[in-house]
């Protein structure tokens, strides 16, 4: 798995590529900490590229989303693949985040 | 591959795309397509990384056996460890609508597999069963 970062505006984006996992999502989460730390807002996680992510994934991402909740902030995840969007419905996530179908969109605002 | 294919492991994470790997060549072979094999990559996933966080602790270097039996329209796996034998009914998902992390991993498998079972096995660990019948051969399950 491979996290780039960056930073548009006041906007952060992280654009993740491969396969997040109990291997691979601590790196992830170490990336959205560096970020949540600073209070920045909006982050938004290109997942584009992210050809499987399981609830190790998932749970990185809830993270995430409760801890940008804490300062007001806002989280957007776009370029969901059919699979992981079927993942995020078993899990009844669809309604929980703020999911765009594009980088650009979820840049907008 | 009518005969198991068995993979033995560390319990180290970094193995996980090549549990993913050997399990999706057996969905090839049992004739699955894209999204049933992804659902069962995602289902066994789930399997081992209980073993690995539940089971062992995170402990990285215990050891983890896996069987892989394809025949057409049909999928069998065993999940081997020799660790603690883990109650079934201590095994729970969390509710889906207490959004927090983690607690996802046996309903995704549940909600997956046609054949879930946890059996305490010679080593006095855990072999987990599961089976997957192509959704128009579910009655040979």
């Amino acid at each position: 798995m491979k996290v780039t970062q960056e930073t548009h505006g006041a906007a952060t984006l992280f654009i993740v590529e491969g396969q997040v996992d109990m291997h691979t999502s601590p790196a992830l989460r170490q990336h959205l900490r560096e970020a949540l730390s600073n209070s920045a807002s909006p982050l938004v996680v290109d997942l584009t590229s992210v050809a499987f992510i399981d609830s190790s994934g998932l749970a990185t991402l809830i993270e995430a989303l409760q801890a940008v909740g804490k300062y007001g902030g806002k989280l957007r995840l776009c370029g969901l693949s059919p699979e992981v969007q079927k993942l995020f419905e078993l899990a009844q996530l669809t309604t929980i985040f703020d999911l765009r179908e594009t980088r650009d969109e979820a840049m907008a605002d | 591959m009518s005969t198991p294919v068995r993979l033995s492991l560390t319990s180290h994470p970094k193995y996980l795309p090549l549990v993913r790997a050997v399990v999706q060549e057996g969905c090839g072979l049992a004739g699955f397509d894209e999204e049933l094999t992804h659902r069962i990559l995602l289902a066994v996933t789930e399997a081992v990384t209980n073993v690995i966080r539940h089971v062992y602790g995170g402990d990285k270097d215990k050891q983890i056996e896996m069987e892989v039996e394809a025949e057409p329209h049909v999928l069998k796996l065993a999940l081997i460890d020799y660790g603690t034998f883990v109650d079934p009914k201590q095994i729970a998902s969390r509710p889906l609508e207490e959004v927090r992390p983690g607690g996802l991993g046996v309903h995704l498998i549940k909600t997956t597999m046609d054949h879930v079972d946890y059996r305490r096995n010679a080593h006095g660990g855990t072999t987990l069963s599961l089976v997957k019948n192509a959704p128009a051969h579910e009655e040979s399950s």
